[in-house]
């Protein structure tokens, strides 16, 4: 498995495009560029992506993340820095070689979905191995396996157009799985569907991921999506990367006021973990109780009922049930009213002593 | 503003072109000119109702039971007006046409689709194409070309051209973008996105250009038949040119059923070869069930069925084409087969004089083709060598204009009628004009109009400078131009409705038969001597066939035979000059014989 990486990438459309990046890396602003009739979509970014791992870019329209996404596998080329695939510079590879790597090693999923209407759902599904020159006994008991693994069998023969949305993604994805490509990357790609289809289709890509472990880069512009799918997260604003992180990071330290102002509307209690509410335990035998407990992964939103039950401070124990920390009740209110500054004390009625977190 | 000299520099280059690119023209010629009998002899050698049936199964195959059936009923009637040959003529040059076109078209169309700056170039170049009108270049094709079906397979081209490359353009460009992102994702190479993608998926959209090429070719067919190129437009063009309204409208209306067909069919046809239509089809199938009006028989069937009467028609072939032409008398065979080349203007005594010269030589031995033009277009081909030679040139005042540009390039085998003479006539029922000068304070009364013909008549000329100012009639009239026949057109309209009118006529004309016209008089001389009816012929026809140009000087018509032999034609009919040429030949025996006697190299 082989690691992405980006380095120093600028995309900058329009005239004199290498004067615009100097001025950039100077230190001028975007806007001074657009007046001299240059356009600056992606400044400088940079990331790796480790194998295995699924990268949500998210940003909104016009913050140069589909473009960024199209450096990745060459459909633009960048106006400067590198792409780093297994060690491989895509940006110095000869188009030849590089419809190779596309077809082999990175395929692709649309926010339209991008299925060819000409072509029945299996030959869709079998599209990137006819790329690749297999031969086509092979290619379609391929596609039918890709088509089986996203829950689409028996709709070979149909044509896209007789799909439904989400089946139509869905064999979007069965074509971009069916080439074996160790990268996918996707575009918006459950933009387009109901909020409860894009549910079943987020669940679905997060099952077929603990099976396939593929290297994924997801765009959206939904930070709920972001946040469900995402093992780390690329906030983007006006072309540049503003904050880097996972999802619990960008939610309690949001990087500045832009993004703050973006995670305002999140459902953190679905968000947030026991991980991040839990402080060192206040008494050694705080987990001798018998008490109900939960694991590190355990939502805000689960977290609540348990703290109701529970007269005291939760335990929070990993797989092999060893103590991690405690949840008291105020941490978990203290975190989800958005509010990390320290307790009020109130003269008038002395509150019943109890643990409070740190 | 200073006269820029567009119009000489255009001359220029069409000069240089053709002394420094004649090879080009004449492989593009040889090219055209074997591509349409290739089709016309495929197209002509079965029984008409045979190939009727052929069209019809194709028919069945793509539309199903009605228009098979329509289909035959259409071309049954073709054959039924007489019109079968000059019908797969016509479709043969419309089918060369657009085979040459569309694979031309379709190419440059793909170009522009993927290049924002080639489909810059295109389009005014494809305006141009389109919208020039098609007598501005159908001429100088003749000095490209030659005359016949060459010219105007390539004014075909040129008119047709714009529709299928901007539909194939906008085919391509019509195309998702995100589908051939998805292709090139897929680390498609750009020929496969091509053939993959763009292609199938424009498929309809450039079927529709075809489509319009087509019809495109279709309408430039009664263009293509005034420089010769024969089928529907000669018998349009001949029809138009004598006012004959129901032979016209039987031409026309077989220009419509073929443009029909042709539409239908490659509507279906668009549906067959792209894989979306032909989902389209299935599930309408679908949704219809079987019904016989619907039937359609599968390729196989239909291809089978097509292959059959093919086969039918073949074998009958082998046993029809039984020489015929006239029996050419031991002794008397002087041309033994040469070819000689008649054009004729479908004017009555063009027609009469041109089928007699036929009908003589073709006793003597000469394979003669007789071919009808625009005045234009004879005498451009007549100076390139293609028409040997010609009996209707009016001089010196009628043709002068041609004459003038001309001349150097024809030889004038001296007249053979006259005199003639021009003048203005006026229906007889009009009581008190009877000279040109009675014309005069009577504008309201022919609504200020003096009915004219083609602007570059030489009466026409003749009038505006001379005869009109002499009676002073120039301020009070306004000479009219248009055609022939749209001034017989308005001249039987008017006398039908017994209304004043002044006409522009010339005599021999068949006008002073049908109607009772007052020829003015001219007692000024305004008109100047009549002009004489003379032959004309290419440069080299006297050296390359001394005894027929010696015949041809020495031959001579009066009033009495003139007239009789242009009834007697009358009398046979349209299509079989021929005929009433030899009923008439058999009331005056010994005329060929006075025309081309025997052994003479007289001249």
């Amino acid at each position: 498995m082989s690691s992405l990486q980006a380095d120093h990438l600028y995309k900058v459309f329009g005239r004199r495009p290498l004067d615009a990046v100097e001025a950039l890396q100077r230190g001028a602003d975007r806007a001074a560029l657009r007046d001299k009739g240059s356009t600056a979509a992606v400044i400088d970014a940079s990331f790796t992506v480790e194998a295995g791992e699924i990268f949500v870019i998210m940003g909104l329209s016009g913050s140069g993340k589909s473009t960024l996404l199209r450096m990745l596998n060459g459909l633009l080329e960048p106006t400067c820095g590198r792409v780093l695939f297994g060690g491989q510079d895509l940006t110095a590879l000869a188009p030849q070689e590089l419809r190779r790597v596309r077809s082999h090693q990175i395929s692709m999923v649309f926010q339209h979905f991008a299925l060819f209407p000409h072509r029945s759902v299996l030959e869709n599904a079998a599209y990137g191995l006819q790329v690749q020159g297999v031969p086509r006994d092979e290619r379609l008991r391929r596609a039918t396996e890709a088509l089986h693994l996203v829950g689409l069998e028996g709709w070979e023969k149909s044509w896209p157009d007789e799909l439904s949305g989400g089946m139509q993604q869905r064999v979007g994805l069965a074509r971009a799985l069916a080439t074996d490509a160790e990268l996918l990357l996707m575009d918006e790609s459950f933009s387009a569907l109901d909020p409860l289809i894009r549910r079943d289709m987020q669940d679905q890509l997060l099952e077929l991921q603990r099976s396939l472990h593929k290297t994924i880069v997801f765009i959206t512009h939904d930070l709920n999506e972001a946040m469900r799918l995402g093992d780390r997260i690329a906030v983007m604003r006006d072309g540049r990367i503003v904050q880097l992180g996972s999802a619990e990071q960008i939610l309690v330290e949001p990087a500045n006021d832009y993004v703050a102002s973006f995670v305002q509307d999140v459902d953190r209690s679905r968000v947030l973990t026991a991980a991040s509410a839990m402080v060192p335990p206040h008494r050694p035998d705080a987990a001798d109780c018998g008490c109900e407990s939960v694991t590190p992964h355990t939502t805000l939103a689960e977290l609540l009922a348990v703290t109701a039950r529970v007269p005291h401070p939760v335990a929070v124990r990993d797989d092999a049930d060893k103590l991690l920390g405690v949840v008291p009740r105020q941490r978990v209110l203290t975190l989800l009213g958005d509010h990390d500054g320290p307790q009020v004390p109130c003269d008038a009625r002395p509150m019943e002593k109890e643990a409070t977190g740190a | 503003m200073p006269r820029l000299r567009l119009g000489h520099w255009v001359d220029n280059a069409v000069s240089f072109l053709r002394d420094h690119l004649a090879w080009l023209f004449d492989f593009v010629t040889a090219v055209v000119q074997h591509m349409y009998d290739g089709v016309n002899a495929v197209l002509s050698a079965p029984q008409p109702l045979l190939l009727a049936g052929i069209l019809a199964v194709l028919a069945l195959w793509l539309r199903g039971l009605t228009a098979g059936v329509l289909a035959f009923v259409g071309f049954a009637l073709i054959d039924s007006v007489q019109q079968w040959d000059p019908a797969t003529q016509t479709l043969s040059l419309v089918l060369v046409a657009t085979v040459i076109t569309v694979v031309l078209a379709v190419p440059l169309g793909v170009w522009a689709g993927r290049n924002r700056t080639v489909s810059a170039v295109l389009r005014p170049v494809l305006d141009v194409m389109q919208t020039m009108p098609a007598f501005v270049y159908l001429i100088p094709g003749i000095f490209f070309f030659g005359l016949g079906v060459v010219p105007g397979v390539i004014a075909t081209i040129i008119f047709a051209m714009a529709p299928g490359v901007r539909m194939t353009e906008l085919g391509i460009r019509q195309v998702d973008g995100e589908l051939v992102e998805a292709a090139e994702a897929f680390g498609t190479t750009s020929r496969d996105i091509l053939l993959r993608v763009q292609l199938p998926l424009a498929l309809p959209t450039i079927m529709a250009g075809i489509n319009q090429v087509i019809m495109l070719a279709l309408s430039m067919v009664v263009i293509a038949g005034m420089v010769g190129a024969g089928g529907l437009g000669a018998s349009v063009f001949t029809a138009i040119s004598q006012v004959n309204v129901g032979l016209g409208f039987e031409g026309g209306i077989a220009v419509v059923i073929l443009a029909m067909y042709l539409d239908r069919m490659t509507g279906a046809l668009g549906n067959q070869v792209s894989p979306l239509g032909r989902r389209a089809l299935a599930r309408a199938d679908a949704l219809r069930g079987a019904r016989i009006r619907s039937y359609r028989p599968n390729t196989a069937v239909a291809m089978a069925g097509v292959l059959v009467l093919a086969l039918v028609a073949a074998g009958l072939g082998v046993f029809g084409g039984s020489g015929g032409g006239p029996q050419v008398a031991a002794g008397k065979n002087v041309g033994r087969g040469k070819a000689v080349n008649l054009g004729y203007i479908p004017w009555d005594e063009g027609i009469a004089s041109t089928y007699l010269w036929k009908e003589a030589l073709e006793e003597r031995g000469y394979t003669v083709n007789a071919r009808t033009y625009d005045v234009g277009a004879l005498y451009t081909g007549m100076a390139s060598g293609a028409i040997d030679f010609e009996t209707d040139s009016w001089l010196p005042t009628t043709h002068a204009q041609y004459w003038k540009q001309y001349g150097k390039d024809l030889t004038d085998l001296g007249s053979w009628y006259g005199p003639t003479s021009l003048e203005i006539s006026v229906p007889s029922y009009v009581k008190d004009v009877k000279s040109l000068a009675d014309l005069r304070g009577k504008a309201s009364e022919f609504g200020g109009r003096i009915i004219g013909i083609e602007p570059g008549a030489g009466e026409m000329n003749l009038l505006r400078t001379k005869v009109l100012p002499a009676y002073g009639l120039d301020k009070e009239y306004q000479l009219t131009t248009g055609s022939t026949a749209g001034m017989l057109a308005q001249l039987e309209r008017s006398y039908a409705k017994r209304e004043p009118v002044a006409v522009v006529l010339w005599s021999p004309h068949w006008a002073y038969s049908k109607y009772q016209l007052t020829k003015l008089q001219d007692p000024q001389g305004a008109f100047g001597a009549g002009d004489r009816i003379h032959t004309l012929a290419a440069k080299e026809f006297p050296k390359k066939d001394p005894a027929v140009a010696g015949w041809l000087r020495n031959f001579h018509m009066d009033e009495k035979d003139l007239t009789g032999l242009e009834a007697a034609i009358q009398d046979a009919g349209q299509g079989n000059e021929q005929q009433g040429v030899r009923d008439w030949l058999k009331q005056h025996p010994g005329f060929v014989d006075r025309m081309a006697p025997v052994g003479s190299t007289k001249g």
